[in-house]
């Protein structure tokens, strides 16, 4: 029985050529009707997660299931339940919008005298009714994203899997495709399951995060869930004059200050605001640290990644940088 | 339901052709050459003995298939691109079977080299080759060059599925194409060749499809041209066939 779990994951391991553990032992449960994000750096092992999940790989040990259904051994009926959007483009350029969607229908099986309507009505709900008629390759990315979305949406799947949907979009671009996506989720309850590297993104429009790193599930939780593992209180971004070892030295000891990260700003989690930010900016001008900036802002998730790693992001993707250049070669090679 | 879905894919790549038609013309520049230049010179010399039949009427099928044949096993290069994109891991996730995946894109190969049967018809027969082309004769190369054109292009997908790259893709297919059309009874008949190689020609699809043609248009010779169009199909469908069972990989 499913009991209303729509996507459950158990002890998932995906190896690339032999070595490469890509995905390394994730365990989750998505829940009907749920919004779930999995962020993480580039190479945290989402979107091979994803690509296991859609069943284009098949895992190395552990089993999925979506909608009950086993993602290997009855991968034929999880693709009849799917919507899947992946990170690269997947319309035909040097077709028009409207053509894409009338292949895609074709495929997807939508019979012929509901297909015109089908196309229609998704070309409307994406704001694409006027470009219909021209090709794709003078679409802008945001108009090609929401072809893509339109294309998996028209077929009303029970989950919608988007891998990095606003990857490369302007801010513009970015909240248009969400408000769509949302939109839709609204009217048909869809469980929509998507990958991001964009803190802000998971922690607007998700309502549960699993948080991954090198392969592995290192949190997961509503948004405010996850935040309380930084703690109540705000964070305090201090941008200093010189030496940041000498402000370091100044905030040890300080009650109701942790330095969440060392380097120039600093980044300080205070549990009290109001005493926390006099405190602090006192002891740095009782040593004589200049201070060019201070921001104070709520905790998000980016401080739980810092807090979770002892890196941030960034950081994280720079480092993983060279392995994931490796495994995409592998891949690349056929490995 | 299969084969309406498999259908799809023919219609993507008329729906593609109509867009950019530029492919069609540019592929004919080559078969131009080949007979109106190579076959008229040739046939002038009588260098090469073609029995019944003058040299340009008899080279018009090979050089209609060497044209067919590349086009059809260009196709994997589309494949490639589109793996680079995101298209092919969509289209792997939809409720497609791979052989209806194989077999529909197998036959947009094939659509798309049929195109070259018309324009070469067009390009030989005012030059003086002798070519039978009523409704028949023509409705029979067609099933020829379609049926031809279906193997070559699912051996393209196989090629594409290990390749994964457009440059070990375009290395293996100049490897392929080229011996291929050499070593097949496309611009000579295959006696005068050299015993081993007249052993490979023989197990060269390309001999078979030619012979088809040739039987098709030239000879008018039913019988033979549905034994070659057999052994075609049987061909082109045990390809389709293993290109289907191993197309997953290809977004591995």
């Amino acid at each position: 029985m499913r009991d209303g779990v729509c996507v459950r994951v158990r002890s998932l391991v995906k190896v690339y050529a032999g070595t490469v553990r890509a995905v390394d032992g994730v365990s989750t449960e998505v829940l009907d009707g749920e919004i779930r994000a999995f962020l993480g750096p580039n190479g945290a092992g989402k979107t091979t997660l994803m690509r296991v999940l859609t069943t284009q790989l098949k895992p190395t040990a552990g089993d999925a299931w979506v909608m009950g259904y086993h993602v290997v051994l009855e991968a034929a009926k999880v693709r009849g339940v799917i919507g899947y959007v992946p990170q690269e483009f997947s319309v035909w350029n040097d077709l028009t919008g409207y053509e894409n969607l009338l292949i895609y229908a074709k495929l997807y099986g939508v019979p012929s005298d509901e297909r015109r309507r089908v196309i229609e009505e998704a070309l409307e709900f994406m704001g694409l009714s006027e470009a219909a008629n021209r090709l794709v390759r003078t679409y802008s990315g945001g108009m090609i994203r929401r072809l893509e979305l339109a294309a998996a949406l028209m077929v009303r799947p029970k989950v919608l899997f988007l891998d990095e949907p606003t990857i490369g979009l302007d801010p513009r671009a970015r909240s248009l495709v969400w408000s769509r996506v949302l939109e839709y989720r609204e009217e048909y309850g869809t469980t929509v399951v998507f990958n991001t590297h964009y803190m802000d993104e998971a922690e607007r429009y998700a309502e549960r995060v699993t948080v991954m790193n090198r392969g592995r599930v290192i949190a997961e939780g509503s948004p405010g869930e996850l935040m309380k593992l930084v703690g109540e209180g705000v964070v305090l971004q201090i941008r200093v004059n010189g030496d940041a070892h000498a402000a370091l030295n100044a905030l040890s000891g300080l009650e109701g200050v942790v330095v969440v990260s060392s380097e120039n700003p600093l980044k300080v989690k205070l549990a009290d605001a109001q005493q926390g930010i006099a405190r602090v900016l006192g002891a740095l001008l009782a040593r004589g640290v200049g201070v060019e900036e201070v921001v104070v802002r709520n905790p998000s998730l980016e401080d739980v990644f810092l807090k979770l790693t002892g890196m941030t992001i960034e950081e994280a993707e720079a480092l993983g940088y060279r392995e994931a250049a490796w495994v995409r070669r592998a891949i690349r090679r056929g490995g | 339901m299969a084969w309406a879905r498999a259908l799809t894919f023919v219609e993507l790549e008329l729906r593609r052709l109509r867009h950019d038609p530029t492919e069609v013309f540019m592929r004919a520049v080559q078969p131009i050459l080949w007979i109106g230049v190579f076959g008229t010179v040739m046939s002038r010399v009588r260098a090469i003995p073609t029995g019944s039949v003058d040299y340009l009427t008899f080279i018009t099928p090979g050089v209609l298939m060497q044209s067919t044949s590349f086009i059809a096993m260009a196709y994997g290069i589309m494949l490639v691109w589109e793996r680079e994109s995101g298209i092919l891991k969509r289209v792997l996730t939809l409720p497609v079977s791979k052989f209806t995946i194989t077999l529909g894109r197998s036959l947009a190969g094939a659509a798309r080299a049929l195109t070259q049967l018309f324009i070469i018809l067009l390009i030989a027969l005012p030059l003086g080759a002798k070519l039978d082309v009523s409704p028949p004769h023509l409705l029979l190369a067609v099933l020829v060059v379609f049926t031809g054109s279906m193997g070559l292009t699912a051996l393209s997908i196989l090629m594409a599925v290990f390749m994964k790259t457009r440059e070990r893709f375009m290395g293996i297919l100049q490897a392929i194409t080229m011996p291929l059309f050499f070593a097949s009874n496309a611009i000579y008949p295959i006696e005068l060749m050299p015993a081993p190689l007249q052993a490979f020609s023989r197990v060269n699809p390309l001999t078979y499809i030619i012979q088809a043609l040739r039987d098709a248009l030239i000879y008018g010779d039913y019988a033979d041209c549905l034994a070659n169009l057999a052994v075609t199909a049987a061909f082109s469908f045990a390809l389709a066939a293993a290109a289907s069972a191993v197309l997953e990989k290809i977004i591995e």
